[in-house]
């Protein structure tokens, strides 16, 4: 809609803007579209977000045989998409409350919107060890499904013990002869039919390393040669060689754009919500991995998504009956 | 509008359907290299990239000087293809 303000400039408000195209913003947008709330998305990195770089979804509802995750992101995306959603490629770097309208500073312009729902997912974590910058793209990777066909008959190491790790480390020996999975704990955190699946069906090609740690990640011409460890049971060096390394070792939350807003975030930088999903700026909600308190699933997600469309909708009435304008 | 474009793509990457995405919505036309299908590639994409991922997109600009993006990268891919 268009308004003109107390200015003599006009300005585009639009509705509601989501940050981020994710399981969470997708679900959103279904919802509010199908609620005549024009929505407007903006997506900086994969729309489906972590889900559409995952090899395989076997745990969301409704898909008994499972689901690849390229697959699913592309069919939220259609729905979302079906019911008028406007999906735009681009990066949100600030968010201020202007009182009436939030203000949406994004690489291409100004934005304005009366409500925001911010649903910028995580991101792999780096595990922070000599080499792995260095060989960054260069035989250190953190998208199996992306970068796993340049392994082809190669060795390989993963990193990471839960979910991720796991199903990716299978995911790979599609291509990799062997796979070497350093696992920091002395046990892993994935899922028992994953765990029964590693041992019941890969168990000639990844072989598990507990209580190993990740030293560092070394080469020589430009390449990947070996991953150095620390087996922490008897307190030694140990050396793996390896082709290339894979690193599942958890999430961090993208909200690195929201160190400037006025917007609280937890001790590790995860946004804080009240009951109804609404951050500490009013109008401005939060749903999926990037909340505080979320438990990282794309069905919380999606059901997440779905609440703060609900919650949205009501502080859209609040907006209509305040300012006195249609919605 | 670059005079022409490669990209070279895995069947399951999350990033190339995005980067086929932005030129479609931008309207430039390129060719496409599935490294899953044309495993044979791979070396070029690597002599190319310097990198072992997907997606790698070389861009011929109508001099015909090259500028490769590697990823999903907005911030390079917009203004190459513009």
């Amino acid at each position: 809609m268009k308004d003109t303000g107390t200015t003599e400039t006009t300005i585009t408000v639009h509705d509601v803007v989501m940050i981020g195209a994710g399981p969470a913003a997708l679900s959103a947008a279904i919802y509010t579209t199908r609620e005549d709330v024009e929505t407007m998305l903006f997506e900086r990195g994969v729309v489906g977000g972590l889900a559409a770089v995952t090899d395989w979804i076997d745990n969301y509802p409704g898909f008994p045989k499972g689901i690849a995750g390229l697959e699913f992101a592309e069919d939220l995306r259609q729905q979302a998409e079906r019911f008028g959603a406007n999906i735009e490629l681009g990066e949100v770097t600030k968010i201020v409350d202007e009182g009436k309208y939030k203000k949406l500073e994004t690489t291409s312009g100004d934005i304005y919107a009366k409500a925001v729902l911010i649903a910028t997912g995580s991101d792999y974590k780096k595990i922070g060890v000599p080499g792995e910058q260095e060989y960054y793209a260069r035989g250190v990777h953190y998208c199996a499904t992306c970068d796993g066909a340049f392994y082809r008959d190669k060795h390989l190491v993963v990193v990471g013990g839960g979910n991720s790790a796991v199903q990716e480390a299978m995911f790979l020996t599609r291509f990799a002869s062997s796979i070497d999975l350093l696992v920091r704990s002395d046990h892993m955190r994935a899922s028992d039919v994953l765990q029964k699946e590693l041992l019941e069906k890969h168990k000639d090609k990844i072989k598990v390393h507990l209580n190993t740690t990740t030293d560092e990640i070394a080469g020589e011409d430009g390449k990947v040669t070996k991953v150095i460890g620390t087996d922490k049971t008897t307190g030694e060096k140990v050396t793996f060689p390896t082709d290339g390394v894979f690193v599942f070792v958890g999430l961090s939350p993208n909200t690195e754009f929201l160190q400037s807003s006025d917007i609280e975030l937890d001790e590790i930088g995860l946004v804080t919500s009240d009951a109804s999903l609404q951050t500490s700026m009013p109008g401005v909600y939060v749903a999926g991995d990037v909340r505080s308190g979320a438990t990282m699933q794309i069905a919380t997600a999606t059901g997440e998504g779905a609440t703060a469309a609900l919650h949205i909708r009501e502080y859209l009435e609040g907006h209509k009956r305040t300012h006195g304008e249609e919605v | 509008m670059p005079k022409n474009v490669t990209i070279f793509t895995t069947n399951t990457c999350g990033y190339c359907v995005m980067v086929k995405k932005y030129l479609g919505i931008k309207g430039v036309s390129y060719e496409e290299v599935n490294l899953d299908q044309n495993p044979e590639r791979q070396a070029e994409a690597m002599a190319i990239s310097g990198v072992t991922t997907v997606p790698v997109t070389v861009i011929t600009k109508n001099d015909d000087s090259k500028e490769v993006v590697v990823g999903y990268n907005l911030a390079k891919l917009a203004p190459a293809v513009a």
